[in-house]
């Protein structure tokens, strides 16, 4: 058994361990065996085998292997023997040096380098043999004498008592106390705790990090060249079956691929090293055939051509000057209209090299693969024919071309009217002021003064009366003007405070038609007044029907809606019941019985007869401001505070004809007038312009707009310009009322 | 009901194709990609709209034909490229394993591509190929004039030396140069072949670096293309001018700096005609003919079995093709001493007798050039050959000259050098300078431009040139630097006689009145619109040096004349209200690119009554 051991372990063992003389070994020999069954000897026999049983019989096959060789080896080496036996020797030298270091010396024998190790004394705490194992109860499970007060017997036959061991708190102190407590473990055999040793610990951390528990195990071990190398060959045959032909005659078949390869190179079809392509390409007439059909590729714009700046010796006029220059550096390379700098040179050879020559030749090539190229079709013409050829203006006359008059108000005048007859004017302020006086002389004849400001104004269209409606905050009031003629003023008192008044229709009707007393009638109080419903707001337009008799008015309050006021019947009216939208303008059509509703983005028809919805228009406004209707009642203009001004062709289309947009602020107001081929337009920009718009009575040709005349005298004041404008329906006139509080009339 | 319509199924957005959807459909790199795309000559697209072509997306991408991308998926040099892309791989593993034998064996196959059919493809006739060379002989020029490193190797630059000179042979064999113009770039060639305008830049003879912002890998693969390109273009140039292509080159003359010289024309049906061997061998070494005794020795030697055993030492740098011309035994150059003008040593007859004669192409023929050695030769070598001069030039700027400067024929010297007082002139080199003109180098050019022989005396040497206008032209209406002194111009040229001294000062005295009153109209012209204006006016007829009194009437008169202006305008501007919004948006982009055009000129105007008023101060201050 020993030997075996000694086998295994040289196994581990460097091959250039040398052999020890035959004696000596001998005598090293003799000291391992009493070495074992020492204290390390108790490790080693008791534990180890306990613990690793498989170790131990895993050696032990390999031994059994290996015993077959060694004696080859041995016959082979007589040293061999000793050799090995040395070599055991050193297997006790583990890394935690509990044995003296060997020497190395030359063998006497051999020759060869061998170790020595000190010899060992053998003194009497050198071997613990001698000493006396308290308990020799041997290795039987000690659980045996768990209820016995004795743990086994010692030499004499003796019980060996059970040490009195203390509780638990005792055992805790103990590890407090004992700072080796935790490098010691319980010894049932002698029931008492024993430190372990410092190769026992050096075994458990070994266990604990997975390594090998053989200390001396050495992984990285050079290989054993057992069976290669010189000399270990074998030597006999691992079978007896004779050698085939195939080893020693060449293969037929190879042969003849080989042989036809040979062929194809002597009759030229393989070339066996194909002769290096020229690096010259080779041209030939490569258009003389014809090409495809395919259409080729749009050719590449050529580069714009050099001109007199470029010179190297230009005229001194294109050189930059100091401020051009360095307007020219401080603009991006990308946004420079020439990506060079004009210079002058006296002669050729002062000429220098030009150093973005690269980079712009490379410029180009960038543009040649990576620029999107669109094809353009570049208009040659002039751009003036651009324009539309139009009448000129002065043969479409009479239009407004001067201011004749200015009216002043002190504040914002919102709203004018002119009488039928187109002698007056009335025209309301801010202030409540309304005032009347003549169109052709500017004198105001007369003032009224209303609470609040006056929203609207309008005179009633009929000839054989005469009063104008103001619109002040939630009332409307009829009035009418002095220096009338006796059978006017008289008809126009019957019609507005009639004696005997029509049955009231409707007594639930929130507007109330009220007349003063006669006794009270003066020329400064109105004759007549509805009073529209609380939170109407301000009424901001009031339209007449052709005819005189109705009258539709438009209130700003949150409430406020349309109304329709019948004069004769002393009746109002709401029309819708429900409106989409807030309702901005409404209008009377001038032939049919046609009304028009304006919200903020569409206008719509209704049939008032038929009460339906007729047509609904979009101009594509975002916000209506005006609205007006040809006289004829074919067409129809609406502006819009995004400036737009739209016609409709209301035989044509619910889009309009034709969209302009001409003024630089919102348009205010339109109106066209009632017989000359004439509309106004005002906006914020403190501009009325005036068109020549003329309809066909056939349906094919296009109604004529010509842009007659821009009106410039009106001030701007806080954002707002012309406020309203009105034709004075027998001339050419034009009465105008603008934000800086004037009333301006325009004369052909 | 018809079919539902799904999107992204039709329309935009399956006609085009984004870059990165390209490369991943032809399964190759970036680089590749812009590769294939220059060969092929692809390039983006911009479609109508963005958003339906990128499916909803208004990202910047650059679009491409869809159909473009299918094609060059077939297309040959992508397989080549694939091929390449292989072999870089197997030589990198190659010489990673240090297995040297396979990967020179590997090199030695490495796969090329040949650009034929591109060419074929992208020009399917002559006159296509021949409209698009502008900027493949820009390349070509500026590659000849790089240094190599190892990025361009020295092959490569030769090649492209080869090209240009062989364009150049061209030009002045078919003497199809017409307009040339130095500028601060380079000089601009423009030559008319084949009915079609070419215009090419060279640069000047400068060694040029190559910026670190230039791909160069982008310039090569271009440079590719083009060497094909003026390959086959060439090849058929000379075919049908009757001459051998490619010219051969005398590798001594080569070595020599002989540049253009080096190579010779040669026909191409005697060439094929005549059996070398019994062919009469002309030889020419350094520009000379070899004496008869020499030729006679080397046909001698051709008839010979064996065609490479020279009799002549000097044909052992020759090229191994013995060139051989019968037909042109009448144009080799007898050198005589008796004869003082010989003959151009290209210009033949028959030559001649093929040039269209619309433009005078032998211009230069009378006259004899010789260039002094601080000027240019390969330039002015190809400009005088063009136009039909003889040119020598000195040895230190090349070899190859037919003449040296002791030559009695010489009737212009080109130079550009300031004129230098030498007192130890010998009597005979005095008598020599009276006999030859000096003139600088614009002289020739500005000759080539006008047609014809403008007068030296304003050319002569250390005189200030006359300015040096573009021939090319600007676009119609643009300020035009000859009108005024349009009466100078026509002093210079032959015909008229020198420009008397009175004449010119009477020129001189007339043209600052209408200059000043030129002045008057524009300032006061721009005074009528404001107050601002007027002050700005004011200040300008001020500086301008123009009585306050004369100025105050011509604003007045501008003012009337605008007022009655003003009517005619304010229609316009109404009738401009009835304009769509588009063709009011068409009519403020012509306006403003007439303004800005109108703007420039006028700058120039005014820069130039400035500088003649300030010439003219000087002068009086001189005569003063």
């Amino acid at each position: 058994m020993p030997v075996q051991v000694k086998n295994t372990k040289k196994r581990k063992q460097n091959e250039e361990e040398d052999a020890l003389p035959g004696p000596f070994s001998k005598a090293v020999d003799m000291e391992m065996l009493s070495d074992e069954e020492g204290p390390d000897g108790e490790e080693s026999d008791g534990q180890e085998v306990d613990e690793f049983p498989e170790i131990d019989a895993e050696s032990d096959e390999e031994d059994s292997e290996y015993e077959g060789f060694e004696d080859d080896e041995d016959e082979e080496e007589e040293d061999e023997d000793d050799d090995e036996e040395s070599e055991s020797d050193s297997d006790k030298e583990d890394p935690l040096h509990v044995f003296p270091k060997a020497k190395t010396v030359i063998s006497d024998i051999t020759g060869q380098p061998k170790r020595v190790f000190p010899e060992i004394e053998p003194e009497y705490d050198s071997d613990s043999s001698t000493e006396d194992a308290p308990n020799r109860v041997g290795n039987i499970p000690m659980h045996w004498y768990d209820d016995m007060p004795h743990v086994g017997y010692d030499m004499e036959g003796k019980r060996v008592l059970r040490p009195a061991r203390g509780d638990e708190l005792d055992k805790f102190l103990e590890t407090v106390e004992d700072p080796s407590a935790w490098t010691s473990a319980f010894d049932k055999n002698t029931q008492s705790d024993k430190p372990l040793t410092t190769e026992e610990l050096d075994l458990i951390r070994r266990l604990y990090a997975g390594e090998n528990p053989d200390g001396s195990y050495d992984p990285y071990e050079p290989m054993t060249e057992w069976f290669t190398g010189k000399g270990k060959e074998e030597v006999m045959p691992l079978s007896a079956a004779p050698e085939p032909k195939r080893r020693w005659v060449p293969s037929k078949w190879e042969k003849k691929k080989v042989m036809k390869i040979v062929r194809a190179i002597r009759q030229g079809r393989i070339l066996p090293s194909k002769p290096k392509s020229t690096a010259q390409p080779q041209f030939y007439s490569i258009w003389a055939e014809p090409s495809s059909s395919h259409p080729p590729p749009l050719p590449a714009p050529k580069p714009p051509l050099p001109t007199n700046s470029e010179s190297y010796n230009p005229p001194e006029e294109y050189l930059l000057s100091d401020a051009e220059q360095k307007q020219w550096e401080e603009t991006d390379p990308e946004d420079r209209d020439r990506d060079f700098i004009p210079q002058k040179y006296s002669s050729l050879r002062l000429v220098p090299g030009y150093d973005r020559f690269i980079k712009e030749r490379f410029n180009r090539q960038l543009d040649l693969y990576m620029a999107p190229r669109v094809q353009r079709v570049k208009l040659n013409i002039d751009p003036e024919s651009l324009i539309p050829k139009l009448p000129s203006p002065s043969s479409l006359k009479p239009f407004p071309t001067y201011r004749s008059l200015r009216f002043q108000h002190s504040t914002l005048a919102r709203c004018v009217a002119i009488s039928p007859d187109g002698a007056w004017v009335v025209s309301g302020d801010e202030n409540g002021i309304v005032s009347l006086w003549e169109l052709s002389v500017g004198k105001e004849i007369k003032k009224w003064k209303f609470e609040g400001k006056v929203g609207a104004l309008e005179w009633c269209p009929r000839t054989d009366v005469s009063f104008f409606v103001v619109g002040i905050e939630e009332t409307l009031h009829f009035i009418i003007p002095p220096y009338l003629a006796p059978a006017v003023h008289q008809l126009t008192q019957t019609l507005l405070a009639p004696t005997t008044l029509p049955p009231a229709l409707d007594t639930s009707s929130p507007i109330k038609w009220t007349t003063p007393s006669s006794s009270t009638w003066t020329d400064d109080t109105p004759l007549l007044s509805i009073h529209l419903p609380s939170g109407s707001g301000l009424p901001t337009q009031i339209t007449w029907h052709r005819r005189g008799d109705y009258m539709a008015t438009v209130s700003s309050g949150n409430q406020g809606g349309v109304w329709i006021h019948q004069l004769s019947r002393r009746y109002s009216q709401a029309p819708f019941k429900k409106v989409r939208g807030k309702v901005q303008l409404v209008l009377f059509h001038p032939m049919k019985p046609h009304f028009f509703v304006a919200t903020q983005q569409y206008v719509r028809i209704y049939n008032l007869s038929e009460q339906k919805l007729l047509k609904t228009l979009t101009p594509g406004i975002k916000w209506i401001s005006s609205l007006d209707v040809h006289p004829s009642g074919d067409h129809l203009i609406v502006g819009g505070y995004d400036r737009k001004l739209c016609w409709f062709d209301l035989e044509l289309s619910d889009k309009p004809y034709k969209v302009l947009r001409y003024h630089s602020r919102a348009i205010r107001s339109l109106h066209f007038h009632p017989t000359y081929p004439l509309f106004a337009s005002s906006s914020d920009d403190g501009v009325i312009q005036i068109f020549h718009a003329r309809v066909y009575s056939d349906l094919m040709t296009d109604p004529l707009i010509v842009p007659l005349k821009v009106l410039r005298g009106h001030e701007i004041t806080q954002g707002l310009g012309v406020l309203q404008v009105r034709w004075c329906s027998k001339h050419p006139w034009l009465a105008s009322s603008g934000a800086d509080g004037t009333v301006n009339v325009w004369c052909n | 009901m018809g079919r539902l319509r799904q999107k992204g199924k039709a329309g935009a957005a399956k006609a085009y194709i984004t870059r990165s959807q390209a490369t991943k459909k032809l399964q190759c790199s970036l680089a590749d990609f812009r590769r294939l795309c220059i060969l092929k000559g692809i390039f983006p697209r911009e479609p109508n709209n963005k958003k339906k072509a990128n499916k909803g997306s208004s990202a910047p991408t650059s679009f491409y034909y869809a159909k473009d991308i299918a094609y060059l998926a077939h297309e040959p040099v992508l397989k080549k490229l694939r091929e390449h892309k292989a072999f870089a791989k197997k030589l990198s593993r190659a010489l990673g394993r240090g297995e040297w034998s396979s990967a020179k064996s590997l090199e030695e196959n490495k796969p090329v591509y040949k650009l034929d059919h591109v060419i074929k493809e992208r020009y399917p006739t002559f006159i296509d190929a021949l409209r698009d060379i502008d900027d493949a002989l820009c390349m070509i020029f500026l590659f000849a004039s790089l240094p190599s490193n190892p990025r361009l190797p020295p092959s490569l630059i030769e090649n492209c030396s080869r090209l240009a000179a062989e364009w150049q042979l061209y030009i002045m064999h078919s003497r199809s140069l017409r307009k040339a113009f130095l500028s601060i770039k380079g000089v601009y060639y423009q030559a008319e072949v084949m009915d079609q305008t070419i215009t090419w830049l060279v640069p000047y003879q400068f060694t040029q670096n190559i910026p670190s912002d230039v791909d160069v890998r982008v310039m090569l693969t271009f440079l590719e293309l083009y060497q094909t390109l003026l390959g086959f273009v060439f090849f058929k140039l000379y075919t049908d001018a009757g001459l051998v292509y490619p010219p051969p080159l005398d590798l001594k003359k080569d070595e020599g700096a002989a540049g253009v010289g080096a190579f010779t024309l040669q026909d191409a049906s005697s060439s094929t005609a005549a059996a070398p061997t019994k062919s009469k061998k002309v030889v020419e070494v350094e520009g000379r003919q070899i004496s008869g005794k020499d030729v006679y020795q080397t046909i001698k030697s051709l008839a010979s079995t064996t065609p490479d055993a020279n009799g002549a030492p000097d044909d052992t740098t020759m090229d191994s093709e013995p060139t051989s011309r019968e037909a042109e035994e009448e144009f080799i150059l007898q050198p005589s001493k008796s004869d003082p003008q010989p003959a151009a040593p290209l210009t033949t007859l028959k030559s001649l007798e093929t040039l269209p004669q619309t433009v005078n192409t032998s211009l230069f023929a009378p006259y004899t050039f010789f260039l002094s050695r601080e000027t240019s030769r390969p330039m002015f070598e190809f400009l005088v050959r063009s136009f039909g001069g003889r040119i020598g030039w000195s040895a230190t700027s090349g070899k190859g000259s037919p003449f040296d400067e002791s030559d009695e024929s010489i009737t212009h010297v080109i130079i550009d050098r300031p004129i230098v007082e030498s007192s130890n002139e010998t009597l005979e080199e005095r008598e020599r300078r009276s006999r030859r003109k000096c003139v600088q180098p614009q002289w020739v050019v500005d000759c080539i431009n006008a047609g014809k022989i403008l007068l030296e005396d304003h050319y002569a040497q250390g005189k200030t040139l006359p300015p040096h206008l573009s021939p090319f032209g600007e676009y119609e209406g643009a300020y035009d630097p000859t009108a005024l002194a349009l009466g100078e111009k026509d002093d210079m040229s032959v015909d008229g006689d020198s420009a008397s001294e009175d004449e010119d000062e009477d020129a001189v005295m007339d043209e600052p009145e209408s200059a000043e009153a030129a002045v008057l109209k524009v300032v006061a012209a721009a005074a009528t619109d404001s107050d601002a204006d007027l002050r700005a006016a004011e200040l300008a007829a001020e500086a301008a040096g123009v009585d306050p009194a004369l100025f105050e009437k011509e604003v007045k008169k501008s003012r009337k004349k605008v007022k009655s202006d003003t009517n005619e305008d304010a229609e316009k501007d109404m009738n401009k209200m009835m304009m769509s919004n588009k063709q009011k948006k068409l009519y403020e982009k012509m306006k403003y690119s007439q303004n800005k055009r109108n703007q420039e000129r006028a700058n120039l105007e005014a820069k130039r009554e400035q500088i003649q008023k300030q010439a003219r101060k000087k002068t009086k201050i001189a005569r003063d």
